[in-house]
């Protein structure tokens, strides 16, 4: 439920999700300054995000990783920064092409489902853990156990849209 | 601004309408239908908002998020073109809320679509029905209600049927 007495419709989770997930990475466009590496965005899907990262880190270089590309055609990665494959299998091989480890990883690959997503967390955490520099920054639409990190607070928007953001400790 | 930016603006802008509409239709009997479902996000939104009223689904088939199809009597599979006309033995009454986002936003497609979704639509709505569109629809008698503050014209817009006679009454 809400201010207004119904309860919360996906429509509104979702807008919270993205609110947050926007929030979540201009707060952290802030906070890199001063960590070299890339950005790594995990799953390309319409692009949106690509986007808005591109916009608020022009300065970055950003390796998307998909399984194919399906996006809006005003915002695909050039080639060398589009990886694509099953992120499961691209991710632990990618360090020849992406060579540091990131300052930002952002990863949207939640499917909705908690089975899923806890499969999918499982393979995701130690991958991402060891492609993070340290002081680097994860913000995900999947809650991830990474032992090196601390997770930051979460806003109400977040805590609606199932967003995290955790830091790697130094 | 990103194309992230402008797909909040768009969530927001639609469920503010979507919300200024069953104002408009709160004093209206009848059901509330949805016209492709999509990935369901705006059909949970009517229901959250119409708990009371049945709402029901139109689209070619459903492949909506694990928990939001609807029940499977509000869930009404085929070319909408073919099932619409034929739909009000299904709804049982006379539709209060009609609210429509099918296309892919090409104009001509969708001077193709209102050809026959007008008709379509006034064949199974009350003569008084409110019509949430994302396009201008060549109803018979209808007028443009204001959209609500934060929503900018031309994205979507907010028809009223008016019956024959009394058009006043409205």
């Amino acid at each position: 439920m809400d201010g207004t007495g119904r309860r919360q419709s996906r429509l509104d989770v979702f807008i919270a999700r993205m609110s947050a997930q926007k929030a979540f990475l201009e707060d952290v466009a802030t906070k890199i300054a001063d960590i070299d590496g890339p950005v790594l965005e995990l799953g390309l899907g319409n692009g949106r995000t690509f986007d808005h990262l591109r916009e608020i880190l022009p300065d970055r270089e950003i390796f998307v990783f998909d399984r194919s590309v399906t996006a809006h055609p005003a915002s695909i990665p050039d080639g060398d920064h589009m990886v694509i494959g099953e992120i499961r299998d691209t991710l632990a091989f990618c360090g020849p092409r992406v060579k540091r480890a990131a300052a930002l990883v952002h990863c949207d690959l939640g499917t909705g489902d908690p089975t899923a997503d806890l499969a999918k967390a499982h393979w995701l955490a130690p991958l991402i853990t060891e492609r993070t520099a340290p002081g680097g920054y994860v913000a995900t639409g999947i809650a991830l156990d990474l032992p090196d990190f601390d997770a930051h607070p979460r806003s109400a928007d977040a805590e609606l849209g199932r967003y995290w953001l955790y830091q790697k400790r130094r | 601004m990103s194309r992230l930016d402008s797909f909040l603006r768009r969530l927001t802008a639609q469920r503010t309408l979507i919300e200024a509409a069953a104002a408009h239709v709160a004093p209206l009997d009848g059901p509330i239908v949805e016209l492709g479902i999509g990935n369901g996000r705006t059909f949970d939104h009517l229901a959250a908002l119409f708990p009371d009223r049945k709402v029901f689904a139109f689209d070619e088939y459903f492949h909506s998020a694990v928990g939001v199809l609807p029940p499977a009597e509000c869930m009404v599979a085929g070319d909408i073109r073919d099932t619409l006309p034929f739909a009000l033995p299904r709804l049982g009454a006379r539709a209060a809320l009609v609210h429509n986002d099918l296309g892919a936003g090409d104009p001509s497609q969708h001077a193709a679509i209102a050809s026959w979704l007008a008709p379509a639509i006034e064949a199974v709505a009350r003569p008084d029905a409110v019509v949430i569109t994302s396009f201008l629809l060549p109803f018979t008698r209808s007028v443009t209600l204001p959209l609500p503050d934060g929503v900018k014209p031309g994205r979507y817009h907010l028809m009223q049927l008016v019956p024959q006679e009394g058009a006043a009454q409205i």
